[in-house]
């Protein structure tokens, strides 16, 4: 597979995002590069079904989300509780150092149903216009905003935002507001 | 690097200021009856969060590996072999003759 170098560098340019989403979706940094690197071992091979100037992005993302799909539902197939198991290995993998600020809201992050959790990612992170959203997960504009939409209503009630006041700088209590439960 | 200019795909750069898609978060979407309306400045913040920790990893750049086996692979041949090639063309132009 012959590449030009500038599909080539389109191709390398779009990996730290596809890195990020991917460690947003399975929640382990192990496990995304994993799926990064087998994304790019099947876009590679196939690069003659991608049309140049069309959407690389959008076209990478969209063989990573059909591999961690059907990864995941082999998975579930082998283990009941599969949300559980992905918060399970959140804790067990521990956030890299200089991560750590980020552990509350990866935490809430985990706790969305995977659909949710996807479309906010996309949209909000990635940089997808909705329209490019749903065409990576395959489903209408409609319900990529409405999935957007309720994913943030949930995030809200999980970092339990009730006010711009809860993210004052003092660190300390926003991680008392945030943990609920613990002490 | 960044040749991606045609999409909303940010670069590697942890400080750049964000591309304007991605205030979409922050902003309200159409609402459906039953769905809480959240404040501005709630999804602002989500959205904020949201890109913090997504730019952490993008600043990390491409992994060595990464970039390794895509150099790799983008400089491999063709799979087909050229004498099979020649093979496959010569023996379906004998048959195209007996036909």
């Amino acid at each position: 597979m012959k590449l030009d170098p500038a599909t080539r560098d389109q191709v390398l340019a779009t990996v730290p995002s596809l890195r990020a989403f991917a460690i947003s979706l399975s929640g382990n940094v192990d496990r995304a590069d994993d799926l990064v690197q087998e994304t790019l071992l099947r876009a590679l091979a196939h690069i003659d079904s991608f049309q140049p100037g069309t959407n690389m992005p959008a076209w990478l993302f969209t063989i990573l989300r059909n591999l961690f799909r059907s990864e995941y539902r082999k998975r579930r197939r082998e283990v009941e509780d599969a949300d559980g198991r992905y918060a399970e290995t959140l804790k067990s993998h521990p956030e890299q150092p200089g991560r750590v600020e980020f552990s509350e809201f990866r935490a809430a992050l985990a706790k969305l149903p995977s659909d949710q959790r996807e479309a906010l990612i996309l949209v909000g992170a990635s940089g997808f216009s909705y329209e490019d959203a749903a065409a990576i997960c395959g489903c209408a504009v409609g319900t990529i905003k409405s999935r957007v939409n309720r994913a943030r209503t949930r995030l809200a009630d999980l970092l339990a935002i009730d006010s711009v006041d809860d993210f004052g700088p003092d660190r300390a209590t926003r991680a008392v507001l945030a943990g609920g439960g613990r002490t | 690097m960044n040749t991606g200019k045609t999409v909303n795909i940010e670069p590697p750069a942890p400080n750049e200021d964000k591309p304007e898609t991605r205030e979409a978060v922050g902003r309200p979407v159409t609402q459906r009856k039953g769905e809480v309306r959240l404040g501005r400045e709630v999804q602002a913040r989500i959205g904020q969060q949201l890109r913090a920790m997504y730019d952490d990893v993008v600043s990390e750049g491409v992994p060595q590996h990464i970039t390794d086996l895509v150099r790799r692979l983008s400089e491999q041949d063709e799979g087909v072999p050229q004498h099979i090639t020649d093979l496959v063309r010569r023996l379906s132009e004998q048959d195209d003759g007996a036909a």
